[in-house]
């Protein structure tokens, strides 16, 4: 549910990276924040949780184009996964417009990553938002593991493990070294305008 | 002066969204929050939609900013007007919403409102349900005749004997106790503006025995209540009203009794759920009945299973009440009737007016009783959950 603000002729709308502990989100973001910073409005707002990191930023992405003659503006944050920070999810999952759901490729974490993909369903719910209807993309990190003598998922594995159902859009990615980052907030922003469109159309 | 341009509850809209609502608008202004429960007004100034003072009491800045944050139950108004003075808060709007957010969790911030949690125990081995603490708004100190004082560990009321004295805590926490056969079972935390007593010592005939103990925690100042001025109102109410609020009072002994037999693990659920049911779980019910034969029993559905909240008879109400929470039906419970139930319809509206022009003392008094069905409902459930655990594995 994204805002439209007449007296700034913005459109905010709000892009939530989800995901286990240690995945990636932060660094996703941190990446984004780093390489776009032309397009980032105001400093990165950083808020340390337990075993996790809060992140925030505005966003205005350039070429999106504009909807009804407002420009696009994206609120970007993480969510603490840990059951105790209700307040935080509760305000960031609020009005949620797009999620891109980190997945971690190590092997260890692969019940973390179905963990946390249940709790997102279940988190979307109490906010009344079925997670087969937002924009959803995947992101299985820390591809650049694959051969550095660690127990890494294939993609396939991966592609079994958590997109069996949903059938989203899919990356493999390594948030530490750039790769497929933009990409992903990319097609995110792409779904996420193109649902926007339609609600506007059909509201 | 300027304009109030928007004003609303916090417990709808609350301060991490109005901050969002006022920082996306750039507004400019003053936003004065009060609630009942608290004895200062907060007051956050705007800048082009960030805050940039505040001040709570004696707290200012940043610190009352992080108070605020914890008030669960207030008013907000916020006032279009030209803000002078230097910018007291550096930090940015989402700064601010996320950090409060953060340590509200965490539970550095303390939480204001009529149901609060005494804060979770670090200690991993530490099992045992969070605590509430009920609170009251503040008292209306025309109904206090005298003030009394009790020590740390004493009781201040003792199960099973007969007494109508009503108190309201002043200052401190006291512990509400049932004695049960594996000994003291602690019910509630009641601090600050609860009520120690029932409705049923207004009733001269059923001379009121104490159901349970009441022992204080801390040095609790309690002030003694104008039973004669509150008899009166008891009295000029209707005998709906009267009969509404003496079955309220019921149903938190009752709804006691049942925490304290699934504690005990005397609760044959299936027997309690057997009757028909009349409303479903978060069924959209308006209506609100009066017991007039047979019996009907509450029960919440949770991921364990059914857990009984209450048993009522005649002259019993159950249904949805527009004007208190007590957290069961219709939103939070089921109710089951007995073959032979009969019920009346009765009017929430008119009750609902009545409830309006009832003193402050009362009113709050019967907010109170609410408050603790609630807690103690939540209580029947965690205990629940605990009985389940225990069930030998088959």
């Amino acid at each position: 549910m994204a805002i439209f603000n007449i007296k700034k002729r913005e459109l905010e709308c709000k892009i939530v990276y989800y995901g286990p502990g240690r995945s990636g989100k932060t660094t996703n973001m941190e990446y984004i924040y780093k390489t776009y910073k032309k397009q980032v409005v105001g400093e990165m707002v950083s808020v340390d949780t337990e075993g996790d990191r809060t992140l925030f930023f505005d966003f205005l992405p350039m070429g999106l184009g504009q909807i009804k003659g407002f420009d696009i503006k994206v609120q970007v944050y993480t969510v603490p996964g840990q059951v105790q920070y209700k307040s935080t999810r509760k305000l960031v999952l609020k009005g949620v417009d797009g999620v891109i759901f980190v997945a971690d490729s190590l092997a260890v974490r692969r019940e973390k990553n179905m963990l946390s993909l249940k709790d997102l369903q279940h988190n979307l719910k109490e906010y009344g938002i079925n997670i087969v209807n937002i924009p959803l993309i995947m992101q299985h990190n820390k591809r650049d593991l694959t051969g550095q003598g660690v127990p890494v998922m294939t993609i396939e594995q991966m592609e079994r493990d958590l997109n069996r159902q949903l059938k989203v859009p899919s990356f493999p990615a390594s948030a530490i070294i750039g790769e497929s980052v933009g990409a992903t907030l990319k097609e995110c922003l792409k779904l996420t305008l193109l649902s926007l469109k339609k609600q506007i159309k059909s509201g | 002066m300027g304009n109030f341009v928007l004003a609303g509850n916090i417990t709808f809209l609350n301060l991490g969204d109005i901050l969002q609502l006022l920082g996306s608008n750039a507004s400019t202004g003053v936003l004065r929050i009060t609630s009942k429960y608290a004895q200062d007004m907060g007051l956050i100034y705007f800048f082009n939609g960030n805050p940039v003072n505040a001040s709570l009491g004696s707290l200012a800045g940043l610190d009352a900013v992080n108070s605020l944050f914890g008030w669960l139950d207030g008013e907000f108004e916020f006032i279009e007007e030209k803000v002078a003075g230097e910018n007291i808060i550096k930090k940015s709007r989402m700064q601010i919403i996320l950090d409060c957010l953060r340590m509200l969790d965490d539970g550095q911030i303390d939480k204001l409102g009529p149901v609060t949690f005494t804060k979770k125990s670090l200690h991993p081995l530490n099992k045992l349900p969070n605590q509430p603490i009920i609170r009251g708004p503040l008292i209306d100190y025309t109904y206090v005749v005298d003030e009394e004082e009790v020590h740390a560990g004493n009781k201040i009321v003792m199960e099973g004997k007969h007494g109508g004295w009503l108190w309201v805590i002043l200052e401190g926490t006291a512990e509400i106790i049932r004695e049960t056969p594996k000994g003291p079972l602690e019910i509630l935390k009641i601090g600050e503006g609860a009520f120690i007593g029932s409705v049923a010592s207004f009733l001269l005939l059923e001379g009121s025995v104490r159901s349970a103990a009441i022992i204080a925690v801390n040095n609790v100042l309690l002030g003694v209540l104008d039973s004669r001025r509150l008899s009166v109102d008891f009295l000029r109410m209707s005998d709906q009203f009267r009969s509404f609020s003496i079955s309220l009072d019921r149903r938190l002994k009752q709804a006691t009794n049942m925490a304290v037999d699934i504690n005990l693990n005397n609760i044959k659920i299936e027997e309690f759920v057997s009757g028909k049911q009349v409303i479903a779980q978060g069924e959209n019910v308006e209506g609100l009945f009066t017991i007039t034969e047979g019996e009907a029993h509450i029960a919440r559905n949770t991921e364990n299973g059914y857990v009984p909240l209450a048993s009522l008879y005649p002259g019993d109400f159950f249904g949805h009440v527009p004007f208190l929470d007590m957290g069961q039906e219709p939103h939070s419970a089921s109710v089951f009737g007995s073959k032979d139930l009969k019920t009346s319809e009765l009017d929430p509206d008119i009750l609902g007016k009545e409830y309006n022009q009832l003193s402050y003392t009362f009113k709050s008094f019967i907010e109170h009783l609410a408050n603790c069905i609630l807690a103690t409902s939540m209580l029947a459930c965690e205990f629940g959950k605990n009985a389940v655990r225990k069930k030998p594995v088959l």
